[in-house]
């Protein structure tokens, strides 16, 4: 074992920063420090910046410059889109459509409405995790105001059925229909998918900076003209009114800098994580036996891979790894704090020992095919040695060999 | 996940906690083993299995076999090195407290996995 080895696959959780982001929005600290709001030179500089910053975000996902508004990350965009839209609705309509399989932060965001009175539908994501737009359009009601549905799923992958779904939405506004928006956390697949709002069709799109190379503390909303949202934020007229706070500039240049970057070098990053990722499973199914891939494995991010160990815990395998020098992470309920396994793969209808048991790799740009070799070399002998130890898999080999001489 | 919670727990862990999840003493089944314990956590589903040999009221090998979360692997190594050796009376009086001081520690919400270790013996022993 190499002690200094170092391979980093959890890129789903956050990315490092590209030198070349550091690079643009350091100015932004000492020199060009000024308050975007402010109306002397050192306020209009950092103005003129978070405007560039601005319409490179609108680029990377075909949206207009004003219809983008900057905030601190993915759950705060999912707030201010989710709760933004019902608070402006909760008037007269109180029903919204979301799906078991959201980050924890749609989750908890639809929980606290659904106690405050909202009623919630929540679509299951069936075996291979993808929601389907048919369950969309039998959920709906005369009093939904919002469908929020993810793009692409944080722990699996799975890429959702989004333009289905608008174009349901988009019938039922052709009927005279005007109070139904339609939501998407975009968060993992901005950057790793080409996204378009007008393909896409939906009305309001989160983003969060530090999945694409750029640091923590920025994302962005995208909110479609038109669309009627209710600050979370009050107490400054920043953002057009939608977000009060005196804009976090260096974030969001960084943000502005890494969005035109993953819109360069989209194809060859995501080329480059496939390549890696399809290696590493491939050398994963080779290697090591009893293994649940989860998530439909032709309609995934990328990048992601998420592997279910039989008869093993996942946070024993997690830190293992990480003992090994290998970063990843995991669904297991001990390592979330809570005693039920991770939601999502539960939502696949995976039984316990399948979601406790279930460990998500993600590449990177960074990543190189030496890391994906070291982790098919440790990965197989960390797995054995803990199934060594696991009664479960005595259980399932003793039954199987009775199962073979007909005894049982 | 929280990802804070688990940068907390990873960091948490003593250096024989470590030690022992990377390297388990006593990991497996005991052919001629004359007492067995299992034990389940019935919240989380951690299981612990103990087998041990007992000859003239004294635990001359022990072996565990265990499915959970590290704390859960790691206190089931712990306890073989622990009961290894010593007389079925001294076992009996073995407690979760001896335990977490073998091991430096748990964080509180993982104490449990000492808890089922003990309950495992004392269903091993109660089997002799």
């Amino acid at each position: 074992m190499n002690d200094s080895r170092k391979v980093y696959l959890d890129h789903s959780a956050t990315t490092p920063v590209d030198p070349r982001v550091v690079a643009a929005m350091l100015p932004y600290f000492t020199q060009k420090f000024g308050n975007a709001s402010s109306v002397h030179f050192f306020g209009q500089e950092a103005r003129a910046a978070v405007d560039r910053a601005r319409r490179e975000v609108a680029a990377l996902i075909g949206a207009r410059a004003n219809e983008i508004v900057f905030l601190s990350g993915g759950t705060e965009a999912n707030n201010l889109a989710i709760r933004g839209v019902c608070e402006a609705a909760s008037g007269h309509s109180r029903h919204l459509i979301t799906s078991t399989i959201e980050h924890s932060s749609v989750r908890g965001i639809c929980e606290g409405l659904g106690k405050s009175g909202w009623e919630i539908t929540r679509l299951p994501a069936y075996e291979e995790g993808v929601v389907q737009a048919e369950d969309v359009r039998a959920a709906l009601r005369p009093n939904t105001v919002l469908i929020s549905v993810m793009l692409a799923n944080n722990e699996i992958g799975t890429i959702q059925p989004i333009e289905e779904i608008a174009a349901l939405v988009r019938e039922e506004r052709a009927r005279g229909r005007r109070q139904l928006w339609f939501h998407t956390d975009a968060v993992q697949a901005a950057g790793r998918i080409p996204l378009h709002v007008d393909t896409l069709g939906c009305d309001l799109l989160s983003l969060s900076a530090h999945k694409l190379y750029a640091p923590k503390g920025a994302g962005a909303l995208f909110v479609r003209r038109g669309v009627r949202l209710v600050s979370q934020n009050v107490g400054g007229h920043q953002e057009r009114e939608k977000r009060a706070g005196t804009e976090g500039v260096p974030g969001i240049v960084a943000f502005g800098a890494a969005a035109k970057l993953a819109r360069e070098e989209m194809a060859e990053r995501s080329q480059h994580d496939q390549r890696l990722r399809d290696r590493f499973e491939a050398g994963v199914t080779e290697r090591i036996g009893n293994v649940v891939f989860n998530g439909d494995r032709g309609r995934r991010l990328p990048h992601l891979s998420n592997i279910s160990f039989r008869f093993i815990e996942g946070e024993g395998l997690l830190i293992s790894l990480d003992l090994q020098g290998i970063a990843v992470s995991t669904g297991s309920a001990c390592s979330s704090g809570t005693l039920e396994p991770s939601p999502v793969i539960r939502a696949l209808g995976r039984n316990d020992e399948l979601a406790r048991g279930a460990i998500r790799f993600s590449f990177g740009k960074d990543n190189t095919e030496q890391d994906v070799e070291y982790v098919l070399e440790v990965l197989p002998r960390v797995v054995e040695k803990l199934r060594a130890l696991s009664p479960l898999n005595r259980e399932e080999m003793g039954r199987r060999d009775l199962e073979a001489i007909g005894q049982n | 996940m929280p990802l804070w919670l688990l940068t907390l727990i990873a960091l948490t862990y003593s250096e024989a906690f470590k030690d022992h999840l990377a390297n388990p003493r006593n990991a497996g089944e005991l052919a001629n083993a004359n007492a067995v314990g299992e034990e389940t956590n019935p919240v989380c589903g951690d299981r612990l299995r103990l087998y041990l040999q007992v000859k003239a009221g004294r635990i001359e090998a022990a072996r565990f076999l265990a499915y959970g979360c590290p704390p859960t692997l790691v206190c089931g190594s712990i306890l073989t090195e622990l009961i290894k050796g010593r007389s079925v009376e001294e076992a009996t009086r073995l407690t979760r407290k001896d335990l977490l001081a073998a091991l430096g520690g748990l964080p509180s919400r993982k104490q449990h996995a000492a808890a089922l270790a003990i309950e495992t013996l004392r269903a091993a022993i109660a089997s002799v």
